[in-house]
């Protein structure tokens, strides 16, 4: 009998790595390997007058933008190309590369990096939104410091505030987050038979080749980039591998060795991108019932020094800013701000966190006002199949939160626990609401990735997945080939997808936006009914498909006008607390969650998901506390940033809806990103119940608590 | 290049530290951390390092008569699992850090690192510590009051090595430790407090209050205790109010990475105010 394609399997990974035998970037070895420590300007805003290096020791090299090859370009080409390899003249924040040392020993590199002193003259910085939007230190983009600047518009938001009887008006804000990948970032670089050659702990290898072609004014051809293992990524190795990468061509240019540059934890913690820090400034307009009438909502993001994805990151805050709710009248102003902060950059759920917390709050906010419970002045806007998104899209999904929510309910005798603890008794429970657009937005599939993926059957009869989407811990190594052995019916274990070689595998595009399993794993479920069908064809068979736009999802990428995801994700998420009287610490008491992620490709992996995504969106909410202090991160040591242990939460429940999506294969939609969505809400919503006082950013720490409970 | 030593016996060890002013490290899982460099590289150490915890002379946990002696080698773990050792010492190693760090770290390394959010060090002054330091001209004991003197400070000879760490054997009726962690594992403190107290016939016999990571050093006042000391449980509810006030003057924390002045100060005196009515609700 055929097995279900959800039932669990070892992850083909899981021996490897929980042996200690898999080869992460630093435990490669090279002939003559040289080592790449990146020197940086320790101001956040400032012009370079001098840089000063003192005589280098044989074998010693201190690449600076001088090095770059002729005809090359002192920028990174990303999305945009603002951010350079090497500080051109003005320091836009504090530890902007501006140069990389390079040598065998790196005790000796470490005194040369001592030696080099660098003349700045000071120049006033801007750090805050507001700060940015004043522009405190000049113009750091454009004339408004305004990477991104957007305005959504549903139904008619005059004519509803028109309507109103009161308008409720409030602020809340989410803080910045580290990744804390387990590998911090680490590439090595070297130059063979002509080519560039860098291997990666990254997500998007071929990222990488276009950021730095340009740099060594070399054909994409001409660079070679070997996906390394990689211990983890969370969208911090999205862009910012090309941040290093690009020195580190330049220094491979002139050198000619094998180099790595590996951070270390207080250099990764220290100076690396974080997820945007968020303002939402909501106004609604209640009607006599307490109906919302109409909502205005004023989203900023702090993007930082340079723009990278800041305002797709912006997109999708905006686009998740009424979260599951179906709101009549709603007009959406979204910024990114450029500030002289670290440019922010990727992290899980890209934008969606921050708009979905702000729109979660601000929700159970209004209820609270009117004595209504949270949840129950939730139910009557969740969305249903055929409502009109914020994006005055169509929702084709089939939404089954009231299913979900009943899942939920049951699991953690919700009812009984309302029914017995009272707000402000100390006891609390949070429950959250959201949704998850999977896949990038819009049409970015169809125009600008256009996937393609090969698929290889060799004489011996094992088959070959070559894409360009990398096993990061999320399990595509195993699922990908799940997904063929399911349709040839033959074991796994004759279907490989390795690593990617950009000069190997066609590009299925980045590993990012929840994409990989149901857009790339669609590819490979089609190439596999393919290869089944000419299986006898030859002793060797080679397939290779392209994406598929679903039709029926039309998108406007210069209004924002239309289907901004082809579908959802969806979860609910219950979170029971008890607050400590005296030191205000939070002890979590129970974990609910419901999530619908069409059809669970493999149960285990998804539970793994759910686990390591709540958990990691709880710290977000409650622990992950990151100051940004005169152009510093405060807490850049893992005993300082504080991420949970398995100590700090308790078991969690999880339970999946089925609730197939045609485009998915067997049915599968996008979930990495979905299940970090709820957590820091509910957890944020537990602790107002708990406290009887309401709560207006996170990190929700024992400190916040107090100041709260302080308040009047 | 940081130059090391292996000492094969106490007396080499007092030499070397004597010769080399080398620093002592016996676990490690402060001084590695403190001096740590780039990955590949040797830690900066600005001294040699001298290596003690494999010294059996100093690697015991020994139950005398009238007080536990610590030496100076033996682990965190091995404290936490002597069933002689007072509880509440036992309780808060068993909040420190993790399992495998405090299979490595040391009492004596604790105190040695001399921070106020040392952990083992609230509880010892509340428990009347007492340190031994020894050098080639012989031993010499002090309080752990009187040995640290500010963050990092303390009366350490640069000839001296601390031996061992002595606490008096005493029972007490009523005892709290109450460490605020920045999460629940493998957390630093936001600070801490330990209360204990010996009430007999409704009267106060003795009672302790030190309060971690609240100052330079931990803070505890012997002169506001005598005050506390003899009162009748009624007394104590009618007289706290008043000799409350030394404690919030006396607990000056400040603002850092790890959590807020504002915090520490009110959390601290949550704690005490709660400690003190244990005291009026159980007798």
């Amino acid at each position: 009998m055929k097995k279900r394609i959800s039932d669990s399997i070892r992850r083909v990974d899981a021996f490897d790595k929980a042996g200690g035998i898999t080869k992460y970037i630093s435990d490669m070895d090279f002939e003559d390997l040289q080592y790449g420590r990146l020197v940086r300007a320790l101001r956040s805003h400032a012009r370079i007058k001098s840089i000063k290096s003192p005589k280098l020791p044989d074998g010693y090299y201190f690449i600076t933008k001088d090095d770059i090859p002729t005809g090359g370009k002192n920028e990174i080409q990303q999305i945009s190309n603002d951010w350079p390899v090497f500080v051109k003249d003005e320091v836009l924040f504090y530890g902007e590369t501006v140069g990389m040392l390079v040598g065998p020993d790196r005790q000796k590199i470490l005194d040369l990096e001592d030696a080099i002193s660098i003349e700045y003259e000071e120049l006033e910085e801007a750090f805050s939104i507001d700060e940015g939007l004043a522009l405190k230190s000049g113009k750091i983009y454009g004339e408004d410091n305004c990477y991104g600047d957007y305005h959504l518009n549903k139904g008619d938001v005059k004519k509803g505030f028109a309507e109103a009887v009161t308008v409720f008006e409030e602020e809340i804000n989410t803080g910045y987050q580290e990744h804390v990948y387990m590998e911090p970032q680490g590439l090595v670089g070297y130059y063979e038979n002509g080519k560039y050659v860098i291997i990666a702990s990254s997500q998007c290898p071929f990222y990488i080749k276009k950021a730095i072609s340009p740099v060594l004014n070399t054909d994409q051809d001409n660079i070679v980039i070997k996906q390394a293992t990689t211990g983890g990524a969370f969208g911090g190795k999205e862009h910012f591998p090309d941040i290093i990468a690009a020195p580190l061509a330049v220094a491979v240019d002139v050198i000619r060795k094998p180099i790595q540059v590996v951070f270390d934890r207080k250099e990764d913690l220290s100076f690396t991108a974080k997820r945007h820090p968020s303002r939402g400034i909501f106004r609604t307009g209640l009607d006599a019932k307490g109906n919302i009438v109409a909502m205005d909502v004023d989203v900023t993001i702090n993007a930082g020094a340079y723009m990278s994805c800041s305002n797709i990151v912006l997109q999708r805050a905006i686009f998740s800013i009424n979260s599951v709710y179906d709101i009549a009248n709603v007009h959406v102003h979204g910024r990114s701000v450029a500030t002289n902060a670290f440019p922010s950059d990727a992290f899980r759920g890209f934008g969606a966190p921050q708009g979905l917390f702000l729109a979660e709050m601000h929700m159970s906010h209004i209820a609270r006002n009117l004595g209504i419970s949270p949840v129950e002045y939730k139910r009557r806007y969740f969305m249903k199949k055929g409502d009109t998104t914020i994006t005055n899209g169509i929702m084709h999904d089939e939404v089954k939160l009231e299913e979900m929510l009943e899942k939920v309910y049951a699991a953690g005798s919700i009812e009984e626990k309302l029914a017995e603890y009272t707000p402000g008794s100390g006891r609390g429970i949070g429950i959250s609401f959201y949704q998850h657009g999977a896949g990038f937005t819009g049409n970015g599939e169809q125009e600008i990735i256009k996937a393609k993926l090969k698929m290889l059957k060799h004489g011996d009869g094992n088959v070959e997945i070559l894409l360009s989407n990398v096993e990061m811990g999320q399990g595509l190594q195993t699922t990908f080939p799940k997904i063929a052995a399911q349709v040839l019916e033959i074991p796994i274990e004759m279907i490989s997808c390795d690593n990617p070689d950009t000069s190997k595998v066609p590009n299925s595009g980045p590993t990012v936006a929840s994409r990989s399993l149901m857009v790339v794993g669609k590819l490979v479920e089609r190439a596999s009914r393919e290869l089944k069908e000419r299986w006898d064809e030859d002793e060797e068979v080679e397939v290779l498909v392209n994406y598929i736009h679903p039709e029926g999802c039309e998108w406007d990428q210069a209004t924002l006008q239309g289907d901004a995801y082809p579908t959802y994700g969806w979860g609910v998420c219950a979170i029971e607390v008890e607050v400590d009287p005296a030191t205000a610490e939070v002890e979590t008491k129970g974990i609910w969650t419901a999530h619908d992620v069409g059809v669970a490709i493999d149960e285990m992996i998804v539970h793994g998901q759910v686990n390591g995504g709540v958990i990691q969106a709880l710290g977000y909410g409650s622990l992950e506390k990151l100051d940004y202090k005169d152009g510093k991160f405060q807490q850049n040591t893992l005993a300082d940033y504080i991420i949970p242990t398995s100590m700090d939460f308790p078991m969690m429940s999880s339970q999946l809806i089925e609730n197939p999506y045609e485009n998915g294969p067997f049915g599968a939609k996008g979930l990495g990103e979905l299940v970090f969505d709820g957590g820091a809400s509910a957890f944020a919503d537990a602790v107002e119940y708990a406290i009887g006082k309401k709560v207006y950013k996170i990190p929700v720490t024992p400190e916040y608590i107090m100041e709260v409970k302080n308040r009047d | 290049m940081v130059k090391t030593f292996h000492p094969r016996t106490l007396e080499e060890a007092l030499k070397i530290r004597k010769d080399e002013k080398a620093i002592p490290l016996a676990g490690g899982t402060d001084l590695m951390v403190r001096f740590r460099s780039w990955a590949g590289t040797q830690p900066d150490f600005p001294w040699p390092v001298m290596f003690i915890n494999h010294l059996s002379e100093i690697r015991y946990i020994d139950i005398q008569p009238k007080e536990i002696r610590i030496g100076a080698g033996a682990t965190l773990s091995e404290v936490e699992q002597c069933s002689e050792v007072p509880k509440v010492l036992r309780t808060a190693v068993s909040q420190m850090a993790a399992p495998a760090l405090r299979n490595l770290g040391t009492v004596a390394g604790n105190i040695c690192n001399a921070s106020p959010a040392g952990d083992t060090i609230s509880v010892l002054y509340a428990l009347n510590a007492r340190v031994e330091l020894t050098s080639l001209h012989g031993a010499r004991q002090i309080s752990i009051m009187e040995f640290i003197s500010g963050p990092g400070r303390k009366d350490l000879g640069d000839d001296e090595i601390m031996t061992a760490v002595m606490i008096p054997i005493e029972s007490f009726t009523h005892t709290l430790y109450r460490k605020v962690g920045t999460r629940k594992a493998n957390a630093l403190s936001k600070l801490s407090f330990c209360g204990l107290a010996k009430i007999k016939a409704g009267r106060i016999d003795d009672i302790r209050l030190s309060f971690g990571a609240v100052g330079p050093t931990v803070v505890r006042s012997v002169e506001t205790e005598k005050k506390l000391i003899g009162l009748s449980i009624e007394k104590l509810k009618e007289l706290y109010s008043e000799i409350r006030p030394d404690y919030v003057a006396m607990v000056q924390p400040i603002d850092d990475q790890r959590s807020t002045a504002v915090y520490r100060k009110q959390v601290s005196l949550n704690l005490l105010d709660q400690y003190i009515e244990s005291l009026t609700m159980e007798s």
